[in-house]
């Protein structure tokens, strides 16, 4: 008897415990919010932390911008950031803690793993976001989805038509990374849409051997053209091995990745003997115009360490966000995210432009009915050949 | 005697307490998502520290792939699921159904996995499990966007999510009761004797090698059945997730929590898993690199204050067991626990290769072995 | 001619791959534990050099500054962390490394943030022989390596450390009784792993001059595996598994079928190796007594 008693003061200590873990659900959490929340989940530690910085630092520069310049008819934006360190897992948490914090909108997630994950929560509660970087195919599958990059598919096709175009007839090689979806989402409709008579040398890295290409420079040693869908750092360190082995008359063309490879600390492009040149949105030597302002800004306030596309583009999501919310006529700081949301959706579905962007050379911006941004793309020669 | 095996199941009830709470409490005002996502994850978590002490705990043996079950698990239940879907819906017949043909996968890697592994003696389960796990997740990292989503990762139906921690939940309380009746019964304290002293355990006629591996094919069932959960409770898996810093992430709870011991690692599981969320909610922004600074701090911290023989007569004078027994008014000394002290349990991971310069294999040649030749 | 680079190739990847391996094979044989941090040191041991490049400009400095700051982490964290887990469960020293490990990562990301820097060493460029093209870090790396080996090889074989060192990997208690001191033999044994790592560190950075605050945990592993195949605690058998392991991984990245699965290949072998020879190729262990 005794012991049932105290089984029972257990139970009631346990339930009495777990009440408070158990809040009311569904409560407006944007009732008490005073500034604009813009959420965003992106890897701020680990391996990827370079390009989740990359976007914290620009969305945090552009916020601080609209800020001194009175915000949104007086009312500030505030960013809230989360960690996910490039993990898929992580975002469920993030994104609720993100909603009890009040957010309104959001940047989504950085990288494309974690964001297919947030594509789907977002849409349950229909979240407006507009992901700086994720680029793959399907994060804007749902209306309330947007990128400012350029979606992976569309890069593959863009270096595709370009490679038959030029190179019909002869052997070019392509270096992709075979566990990395950026990589493997541009290499799959590059080999779709490339023309049957250039022949592929495909060699692949993988996360773990991302740090000796001796074997696959070997077998690219006699491709005049190589086509690197990566990110900039192994790419340098592949040009760097492959300076002496592969003829200096070829040329390496990379996709958004490559942007910022001629601003590595301690890489000196200038000693790679070959052409690089990549397709992308962001030239990060541009000078003049609001690009050249931003880069300026930029590395006054964070130097240049994180200063890539990530940057630029996280910047240019928060003056979208921004200039659509203006445009909307939103005026109310505790507008809920969904009524925000379908406001916003509005907007960005009936042909808003977003006006001096950082990236895409300058011009307008606009997206298509499947989120899919338009914007210019810009071949990029980074350095020309010796 | 009563009383006695409802001490076995004390944790059980204790969990079900919890569940019931958690499922009235979601019927009627309704919970928070983000206690719901922290609930499925403490959820997943407890279920893949309490198998994995299975193994490390009562059989002995280190594996550091348990991460490599669940991907097997997480891989196989979730495309099921996602196969069964215009059958059957995303119902709980789904649920159940992904639950056993990914927890059985995994069982059968489990048994491929140990049935070589486990004959050897001393830690190759440890390194074999260990290139399992990177197997497991290099192959799925590689496979074709349409079988099993290679680099952007199997997309799964998610569960309804007012719901999924209740079978969660079922599914935890099946595995407590599993775990801790083959604990208690003829073939537990057959495992724990094989734990305790291997040779002595053959000589009374306990096939070894069957109850190794019918304890580790357990083991990474439940693996599996975490997996599953896990595949559910998300809308999409990367198995890039399930390499080995996981597996040692499970082990740690296991650890910490004490090695043979169900309830601390359910109490370690639960602990680690909350803190790790409350840091990505407190540590945004350019706080995030603090993250893993403090993780590690605590980590090393406890790991040295729980088990420095230096510190043994000040933890003696501060153990928790004895301070509740001084507020029962009990003589400490008549607590006699179920589960050893865990740096008691004389594990299998015994490190006994030797420093060696030779380049011939002279297993012959070395005096002790000569002599143990000789012996028999 | 292609398989002779190929072979060149992974003979000098391996040679790193032997060398980390090393620290972990002496670790395991004489202080009974798995040192996973060991990876972290090859990454402190990068930014020592990438730090003294920056400030000196003299490739050889920063060597010697690097390894002899790896020399004191090294020891420095065996005597924090590990020393006073000395004769608890092997389990709980594992677990003090694992956190060490993180904690040597995030302090590197909060000191030298998250993009990789860029360090070059020395520009050394590449050599013709015949139609053959090496690049010449390649050989250096592997004359290097060797050269290394021989030294420690003759360290544990000549001088009296080394064999207190064999004996105190074969019995404790009476190594102590023979008047060594086994504290002394443990803190030289972390001290040479970390030089090592520090040297590993250097021709990794000599291969891929890039590093990041998770520059050492991949290295790490694939060493690890190496030194399990040779037979941990071996010093030949670690120096075999690594030259093993980076001949593998060079020839699996020539085949383009089976390129992405490098990885999992590794391990396999690994799997395949424990299960015809469960001490690995060359290791040696004790035999269980009643």
């Amino acid at each position: 008897m005794k012991k049932l008693v105290k089984v029972l003061c257990l139970i009631m200590a346990i339930a009495m415990i777990c009440s408070c873990f158990a809040g009311c659900g569904k409560k407006g959490y944007t009732a008490n919010n005073t500034k604009y929340v813009i959420g965003m989940s992106g890897p701020l530690t680990g391996p990827a932390a370079i390009y989740g910085l990359g976007v914290q630092n620009g969305a945090t520069l552009a916020i601080e911008e609209i800020n001194a310049n009175g915000g949104l008819n007086g009312v500030e934006f505030k960013l809230e950031a989360t960690d996910d360190m490039h993990d898929a897992t992580k975002v469920a948490t993030n994104y609720s803690s993100l909603l009890e914090k009040g957010m309104q909108v959001s940047l989504g997630c950085v990288t494309s793993a974690p964001c297919a994950e947030w594509t789907n929560l977002s849409n349950e509660d229909n979240v407006f976001f507009i992901t700086p970087s994720a680029s793959n195919d399907d994060v804007p599958k749902y209306d309330n989805g947007y990128q400012m990059c350029f979606a992976d598919g569309n890069q593959g096709k863009a270096a595709a038509e370009y490679v038959s175009e030029n190179y019909a007839g002869q052997t070019i090689g392509v270096f992709y990374k075979s566990d990395d979806n950026y990589s493997n989402g541009i290499f799959e409709q590059f080999k779709e849409n490339v023309s049957k008579d250039v022949k592929i040398i495909e060699t692949v890295f993988t996360d773990a051997g991302a740090t000796s290409f001796d074997s696959q420079i070997n077998a690219l040693k006699d491709c005049k053209f190589i086509f690197m869908p990566i990110y900039y750092t192994p790419a340098s360190i592949f040009m760097t091995q492959a300076k002496d082995v592969i003829a200096s008359d070829a040329v390496y063309y990379g996709c958004d990745g490559f942007d910022g490879i001629d601003a590595i600390e301690g890489f000196d492009i200038k000693k790679i003997p070959q052409q690089v040149s990549m397709l992308s949105h962001f030239n990060s030597k541009a000078t003049d115009g609001k690009t050249a302002k931003f880069i300026k800004d930029y590395t006054n306030k964070y130097g240049t360490d994180t200063l890539n596309q990530f940057a630029a583009s996280g910047y240019d999501s928060v003056y979208a966000i921004y200039q659509a919310m203006s445009a909307a006529k939103v005026d109310d700081v505790t507008i809920s995210a969904s009524d925000l949301s379908d406001k916003l959706k509005e907007q960005f579905q009936g042909g808003f432009k977003f006006k001096d962007a950082v990236t895409g050379g300058g011009n307008d911006v606009s997206w298509d009915a499947n989120g899919y941004v338009n914007k210019t793309a810009i071949k990029f020669i980074i350095k020309e050949a010796d | 005697m009563k009383l006695k095996k409802f001490k076995h199941y004390y944790s059980t009830f204790i969990i079900t307490a919890i569940a019931v709470i958690f499922t009235v409490f979601s019927a009627g005002i309704g919970l928070e998502k983000s206690t719901i996502y922290l609930l499925e994850k403490i959820i997943i978590a407890v279920i893949l520290a309490v198998s994995l002490n299975l193994v490390v705990g009562f059989l002995g043996e280190l594996s550091l792939g348990h991460a490599g079950f669940m991907c097997v698990g997480a891989y196989l239940g979730g495309k099921f699921s996602a196969i069964m879907l215009p059958n059957l819906g995303n119902s709980a017949l789904n649920l159940i159904a992904s639950i056993i043909v990914g927890g059985l996968v995994a069982a059968l890697c489990g048994a491929i996995i140990g049935l070589p592994a486990l004959r050897l003696k001393g830690d190759y389960l440890a390194i074999v499990t260990l290139g399992f796990g990177e197997i497991v997740k290099s192959i799925f990292q590689n496979t074709s966007r349409e079988s099993f989503g290679g680099a952007l990762g199997l997309e799964t139906p998610r569960f309804d999510k007012e719901q999924l921690f209740i079978y969660a939940f079922i599914a935890l309380i099946i595995t407590l009761l599993v775990v801790t009746n083959l604990m208690n019964s003829k073939h537990g304290r057959a495992i724990t004797s094989i734990r305790d002293n291997e040779i002595a355990a053959r000589a009374t006629g306990i096939n070894v090698t069957k109850y190794k591996l019918y304890a580790f094919i357990i083991s990474s069932f439940f693996a599996g059945v975490a997996g599953v959960l896990y595949s559910f409770s998300n809308y999409n898996i990367q198995s890039s997730k399930f390499g080995y810093n996981y597996s040692i992430e499970i082990l740690v709870m296991v650890v910490l929590g004490g090695i043979g011991s169900i309830n601390g690692s359910i109490i370690a599981a639960t602990l680690i898993t909350f803190i790790n969320t409350e840091f990505a909610t407190i540590l945004t922004g350019n706080l995030a690199v603090l993250q893993n600074l403090l993780y590690a701090i605590i980590l090393i911290l406890i790991v040295i204050f729980g088990n420095s023989p230096a510190l043994e007569s000040f933890r003696e004078k501060y153990d928790v067991k004895k301070l509740f027994a001084k507020i029962r008014k009990n003589d400490p000394s008549t607590i006699n626990s179920d589960e050893a002290h865990w740096d008691k349990i004389p594990t299998k991971i015994s490190m006994d290769e030797l420093f060696s310069l030779d380049v011939t294999n002279n297993d012959q040649n070395s005096v002790l072995n000569i002599q143990d030749k000789e012996g028999k | 001619m292609e398989i002779i680079t190929t072979i060149i190739n992974g003979l000098s990847i391996g040679g790193i791959y032997a060398m980390i391996a090393l620290g972990y094979t002496m670790v395991y044989g004489i202080a009974k534990m798995l040192n996973f941090a060991h990876g972290d040191i090859i990454m402190v041991g990068g930014y020592t050099i990438y730090v003294t490049m920056n400030l000196t400009g003299h490739p050889l400095i920063a060597i010697a500054v690097a390894v002899v700051f790896c020399v004191i982490l090294g020891v420095t964290i065996e005597k924090v962390a590990y020393k006073p887990l000395r004769g608890a469960s092997p389990l709980a020293v594992l677990i003090t490394a694992i956190g060490v490990s993180y904690l040597l990562q995030s302090l590197a990301q909060i000191v030298f943030g998250s993009a990789p820097k860029m360090v070059r060493i020395a520009d050394m460029g590449s050599l013709k022989i015949g139609s053959l093209k090496i690049q010449v870090y390649t050989l250096v790396t592997l004359v290097c390596t060797i050269i290394v080996m021989i030294c420690l090889t003759l360290f544990v074989k000549l001088t009296k450390t080394g064999r207190a060192m064999l004996a105190t990997s074969e019995d404790k208690a009476a190594t102590q009784l023979m008047g060594i001191s086994v504290n002394r033999i443990i803190t030289i044994t972390f001290a040479i792993g970390s030089a090592l790592a520090a040297l590993a560190g250097l021709f990794y950075l000599l291969k891929a001059p890039s590093i990041s605050n998770t520059f050492g945990s991949m290295p790490g592993i694939k060493a690890f595996t190496a030194a399990v195949i040779g037979g941990i605690g071996s010093i030949p058998g670690a120096m075999l598994g690594g030259f093993l392991l980076g001949i593998v991984e060079c020839i699996s990245y020539k085949i383009p079928i089976i390129a992405p699965y490098t990885d999992a290949i590794e391990f396999l072998i690994l799997i395949v190796i424990l299960l015809v020879k469960p001490t690995g190729i060359l290791g040696k262990r004790r035999r269980e007594k009643v």
